[in-house]
């Protein structure tokens, strides 16, 4: 357990300072995909910013923020240790690999909500968007974000395995950002891609975390409504089968000899 | 009863795939104990399986079939207790971080097996003062030369204190100064601390100097397993060194089989194997009838590369019988 702990932490450094000296490549994309949102609410504004169209966009695309995060950090960090001989390394560890790469989970988080906070920041002062500060949200979008990491330890996995999995990480996160309700309400889908976009980890979060933060509903009764119930179903199994398809994906890798390879 | 062994591999195979489903043995049937507190040579031509050997002492290749133990934990069942027994420097990677300093590193990888506060610190600081990268110790890898990377890649496969360390090529790419640091280096692991170090590489000259013991492999079998002075010494029976005056006629040196032809102050010298004593006055006789004056000859004592080439020859011919 200490082991553990002492490994996680030492993740969480090395990851913070690596970040650090990427610093203006983490700056770029904070602003990059502020303008994608900013650029969307265009679009779907019909040419204007609807400050109550962004706001219930923005609770979506935060969501979306921390999912492009996870998948980003797990696969496309996996990879970067691949190219650069540290993943064998790593895989040296008493702590299994996958433990090790939590604290590249929490790394993402923290970098993430301070991403967040920048974006926040800006649009509240320029755009007038306003989210109410409800710590109610705060329990929902946790257990969001434990379903949308497990769904970024089965792409994590799939680089382990599959190695050229950038397009797909790529595929996915775009995917995610137009399906998963942060743009278009799910009840305004045809009822075909309703059913696919559920099925995503981040879908069923957006949307008890619109109905707790915009609407000012209470935790007792998105529990009664059974939606709190069915995000922590939704959210365990995606953590469970993540964590089962890395480690199934870790021992292929071993098994075939390609662990380090890229 | 505590093992002499730090490292022992039994019946160890792997098979690997090809994309169209073919397989490539490249281990078969290895049998092979490394005994503790020896620098052990692992010796092979390229693809022969000493990388993949390595791999699976480390846990990150799974073997077809068979068991590694490193110290009292086998790899696969307690391989938590087996990879904390292990530091390890592995062919044709980084091994480091090179966005971060060599101090970085250092705590970085010590955290990775576990260690913490102080102890962790103190080590360190052992480490890059031993290895003369305190100085730049706050610098990034990635601005270092290729030895001074390898260097903090030693020194974080060093860095748990394991009792032993597997370096595979330590020295490739290296320059003949930053070669020299790490192979002293290697020398100091096993004399002063203890350690078992095994150790592959092509500079055969350096495993000579390091190794208690090599084992040679080729196409995933083991050819040799002996201590560095018995092999040489099993050689050495049949191999000659001759010394005759004057220089051998043009053409002439290529009909003397497997013996080096070498010239010194106008003197000729043929060194190599000669298969008995009816082989040897054949040899001589040769030479007298080319009018060349003998001066000496010698039983010689063989090095290693020579006795590498020559299991590796015998190897393949018996292959092609």
């Amino acid at each position: 357990m200490k082991t553990a702990l002492i490994t996680l932490l030492g993740e969480v450094r090395k990851s913070l300072l690596i970040s650090w000296t990427y610093r203006a490549n983490v700056f770029v994309a904070t602003f990059t995909l502020g303008f994608i949102f900013v650029g969307i609410g265009l679009l779907t504004g019909g040419g204007e910013l609807d400050s109550e169209q962004l706001t219930f966009m923005f609770v979506g695309y935060l969501v979306w923020f921390y999912t492009r995060a996870a998948i980003s950090d797990l696969s496309w960090g996996l990879r970067g240790e691949m190219s650069a001989g540290t993943l064998e390394q790593m895989s040296m560890s008493p702590v299994p690999i996958g433990l090790v790469l939590a604290g590249r989970v929490f790394t993402s988080l923290l970098l993430t909500t301070a991403q967040i906070l920048i974006q926040g920041s800006v649009f509240f002062l320029l755009l007038d968007i306003r989210i109410p500060l409800r710590w109610e949200g705060i329990p929902i979008l946790a257990l969001t974000l434990i379903g949308v990491f497990g769904f970024g330890y089965i792409v994590a996995g799939a680089t382990l395995v599959f190695k050229q999995s950038e397009s797909l990480a790529n595929v996915v996160e775009n995917l995610l950002l137009f399906i998963n309700g942060t743009m278009v309400p799910l009840d305004a889908m045809p009822a075909w891609l309703a059913s696919i976009a559920r099925a995503f980890p981040s879908t069923l979060g957006i949307a008890v975390l619109r109905r707790v933060v915009l609407d000012g509903r209470s935790l007792g009764l998105v529990w009664q409504d059974k939606s709190l119930v069915w995000l922590i179903v939704h959210s365990s199994i995606c953590l469970a089968i993540g964590w089962l398809v890395f480690d199934r994906c870790e021992r292929v890798a071993k098994k075939q000899g390609s662990l380090g390879q890229y | 009863m505590e093992s002499p062994f730090a490292i022992q591999i039994d019946t160890l195979s792997k098979t690997y795939r090809q994309r169209n489903g073919a397989p490539i043995q490249a281990v078969k049937d290895l049998n092979l104990c490394v005994p503790a507190g020896q620098v052990f040579g692992f010796l092979g031509p390229n693809g022969a399986g000493k990388t993949t050997t390595i791999k699976m002492i480390c846990g990150l290749v799974t073997p077809t079939s068979g068991r590694v133990r490193v110290g009292r934990y086998d790899v696969w069942r307690h391989r938590s207790a087996a990879v904390r027994q292990i530091g390890a420097v592995l062919e044709g990677t980084r091994n480091v971080h090179w966005p971060l300093s060599a101090w970085d590193n250092l705590l970085y990888f010590g955290h990775l097996k576990g260690m913490w506060g102080r102890r962790l610190t103190r080590r360190a600081e052992q480490l890059l003062r031993e290895l003369d990268l305190w100085d730049r110790r706050k610098d990034l890898v990635r601005t270092f030369s290729r030895g001074m990377q390898q260097k903090v890649a030693v020194a974080c496969a060093l860095v748990a204190d394991p009792p032993i360390v597997l370096l595979d090529e330590p020295t490739l790419g290296l320059d003949v100064q930053a070669a020299r640091t790490v192979r002293d280096m290697v020398g100091r692991l096993a004399q002063e601390r203890g350690k078992t170090v095994v150790l592959t590489t092509h500079q055969l000259d350096m495993a000579q100097k390091l190794c208690d013991r090599v084992a040679i492999i080729s196409k995933g079998r083991i050819l040799a397993n002996e201590p560095v002075e018995e092999l040489l010494h099993l050689f050495s029976e049949e191999h000659y060194q001759i010394k005759v005056e004057g220089r051998l006629p043009v053409g002439v040196a290529d009909c003397f089989d497997e013996l080096t032809v070498e010239e010194e102050n106008g003197n000729t010298i043929l060194r190599g194997p000669i298969a008995d004593q009816d082989a040897l006055y054949d040899v001589l006789d040769r030479l007298r009838g080319l009018g060349l004056p003998l001066l000496s000859a010698s039983r010689a004592e063989p090095d290693l590369e020579g006795v590498f080439v020559r299991m590796l020859d015998t190897d393949k011919a018996r292959e092609e019988r």
